[in-house]
């Protein structure tokens, strides 16, 4: 459900905003009929349990559509003038060291693909472990290629590299809204050459703490 | 037309050797051109008369060049005492020197230039052109490029492109220059890097993907005022690759989220209404090319494990694989661009890790490559539909290049390291409009 919700609430931004129409009211499920919550309420503790949950699920899902808004709307400022893409500013505040390591680690990826290897699926539970004890950190994954390919054509692979990050973490527990994605395509590779080496390096996710854990 | 387009799809397959043997020797051999004015396998010489003054030998420079870079002629620059006789075409000497036509630039009575194409056999002036010469810098030039595309015109039925430019990325920014590589301006834009920009049919609005903090939006922006806007919807997640359609009333465009990347149309026209094409999952869908027509885009799609050419109607219906590759063994094929005259598609496909151009012919479905040395990548139609501009690492750097498929011939555009991404624009735009 948690799922469900996160993924609908940005495209039902996106339809509203395509159609012109007002800023979109933010994303909801209809509220229950309150002849539905009075006899959930009556029926059984359960029920009022699982109605809390969903209440929560409904504000969570709100702060996100609040938060994409303004984001969209920072995004369609910027284009009023000459503004670089900038990295977010890495956060360490509140982190021992060893964590900031483990979170940053990059995990890397087979030629053309966007499947997280077997040997990273480690990389990224050292990371679950980080974000289980600091449950108000958040991050950036950011996806990267190979040089070969259309420029255009690798911001596509990057951003499912970086999704593929996010859904391995998301199915582990952690909350998408702590997960940010980016891609930069083949813009920022680690190593220039135009070998099999370097292309083993720059395929990869950058992982970047956007907000502390404290 | 039918025989026209036949006679087309075998100039193309005649071509490939012609254009490897251009790409290994640098030479210029002559190819095949059927067309209504043309014998096959001989252009027609032009000759561009001296002139009286140093402000017309400016404009002369600009017309010759530009009539040398349409490869459409022979072009000669005989001598006064060879070309002139009283200050007048000497139309003997003229046809001793074998050509038919040449073309003379004259000050007319109000400080305007009278260019004029003259028929050497018969003594008289075919065509003429007054021009009002701004007063110098880019506006002059795109007025010379204006005069020379109808000097084209007359000759061979169809205008030339000096008077386009070719809009391409380079350290990140946008830049601007005309085909004969002068007037290199940058594109004030959004975002760094810009990415994919793209022209509107009319020439004065242009799309492309700007890096800002926190998004990967699709820009629109009027070449004239500067003003920008957002296409709705591209505030989220990484929106790439830009085309208007033939009728600058739709812009197709591929949008990237969590699930894949897929190719969109939204209306410009109306300012509203996104409409998704198609529906990939953990595969992309991107590079949307529109045929002439409007009625069928080609693109990109991963949907065989690596990315190839595939084509669809402008509905989204009957998606299908267009140029033809063996699964597993075809290097990836990206970039494609619709020719204008709707028979062919270019592309860059790799061939051993390295970037080649390559043209299919839409009759055959036949793929031929046009490069060998160095990466080769994006290749971009001229309105002419016979002249591509494409990046290259040929010579030593990564900058543009233009050939011209019909004679082979090769020649660097801009000598700025680290060009890309070019797009050639319709044959008006903002920048060749008289100002």
């Amino acid at each position: 459900m948690m799922t469900r919700l996160w993924r609908a609430a940005p495209v039902l931004v996106l339809l509203a905003a395509a159609c012109g129409g007002p800023p979109a009211p933010a994303a909801t499920t209809p509220a229950p009929a309150p002849s539905d919550a009075l006899r959930a309420a009556a029926d059984s503790a359960a029920a009022a349990r699982r109605d809390s949950v969903a209440a929560a699920a409904r504000a969570d899902s709100l702060a996100r559509a609040e938060r994409e808004r303004v984001r969209a709307d920072s995004v369609r400022m910027a284009v009023q003038h000459i503004s670089s893409d900038t990295a977010p500013q890495a956060v360490a505040g509140g982190l021992a060291a060893a964590d900031s390591a483990l979170l940053a680690d990059a995990i890397h990826f087979d030629y053309n693909r966007a499947d997280i290897r077997a040997g990273d699926q480690a990389v990224l539970d050292r990371k679950l472990a980080v974000l289980a004890a600091h449950p108000r950190l958040e991050i950036q994954i950011a996806g990267n290629c190979d040089e070969r390919g259309s420029d255009e054509y690798n911001l596509a692979l990057g951003e499912r590299r970086a999704a593929a990050a996010k859904r391995y973490l998301v199915a582990h527990g952690v909350a998408a809204a702590r997960v940010a994605i980016v891609s930069y395509g083949k813009e920022h590779p680690l190593d220039p050459a135009h070998n099999e080496g370097a292309w083993t390096k720059n395929r990869r996710d950058d992982f970047v703490v956007t907000k502390g854990a404290r | 037309m039918r025989g026209g387009a036949l006679a087309a799809a075998a100039a193309m397959l005649a071509a490939p050797a012609v254009l490897r043997a251009q790409d290994s020797t640098g030479s210029a051999p002559v190819g095949v051109r059927v067309g209504i004015t043309y014998t096959p396998g001989t252009r027609p010489s032009v000759a561009v008369l001296p002139v009286a003054t140093a402000t017309l030998d400016s404009v002369r420079a600009v017309l010759q060049r530009d009539l040398d870079f349409s490869d459409r002629f022979e072009v000669l620059m005989p001598p006064a005492s060879v070309a002139m006789r009283g200050g007048a075409p000497n139309y003997p000497g003229l046809t001793a020197l074998g050509t038919d036509l040449a073309v003379a630039v004259v000050a007319g009575p109000a400080g305007d230039v009278d260019v004029q194409l003259h028929d050497v056999r018969t003594g008289s002036i075919r065509s003429h052109l007054s021009v009002t010469l701004p007063a110098g810098g880019e506006p002059l030039r795109q007025a010379v490029h204006r005069a020379a595309d109808e000097v084209v015109r007359w000759v061979t039925g169809s205008p030339g492109v000096a008077a386009t430019a070719i809009l391409f990325v380079s350290d990140g920014r946008l830049w601007r220059v005309d085909p004969d590589g002068q007037g290199l301006a940058n594109v004030p834009a959004a975002g760094r890097p810009t990415l994919s920009p793209a022209w509107s049919p009319d020439g004065r609005t242009i799309a492309y993907t700007a890096f800002v903090p926190g998004g990967r939006p699709l820009v629109l922006q009027d070449l004239a005022s500067g003003s920008r806007e957002v296409v709705p919807g591209t505030e989220y997640g990484v929106n790439i690759t830009p085309e208007f359609s033939p009728d600058g009333r739709r812009l197709a465009y591929a949008h990237g989220d969590e699930n894949g990347t897929d190719v969109y149309l939204y209306d410009v026209a109306r300012r509203c209404c996104v409409t998704r094409l198609t529906v990939g999952r953990y595969y992309d869908n991107l590079s949307p090319t529109w045929s002439p027509d409007g009625q069928r885009l080609a693109f990109v799609s991963s949907r065989p494990g690596s990315p190839q050419l595939y084509v669809m109607s402008a509905d989204g219906s009957g998606q299908e694989a267009l140029a033809p590759f063996d699964y597993g063994s075809t290097g990836q094929s990206n970039g494609p661009e619709w020719s204008p005259d709707g028979q062919a598609v270019a592309f860059h496909r790799e061939v051993g890790g390295v970037p080649q151009v390559f043209v299919m012919d839409l009759a055959t479905r036949t793929v031929r490559q046009l490069t060998g040395e160095g990466r080769n990548e994006d290749p971009t139609w001229a309105p002419d539909g016979r002249h591509l501009a494409f990046a290259s690492t040929r010579g030593g750097v990564r900058q543009l290049w233009i050939v011209d498929l019909e004679t082979g011939r090769l020649r660097p555009l801009v000598t700025t390291g680290g060009a890309r991404l070019p797009a050639w624009s319709p044959r008006r735009t903002f920048f060749s409009e008289a100002r």
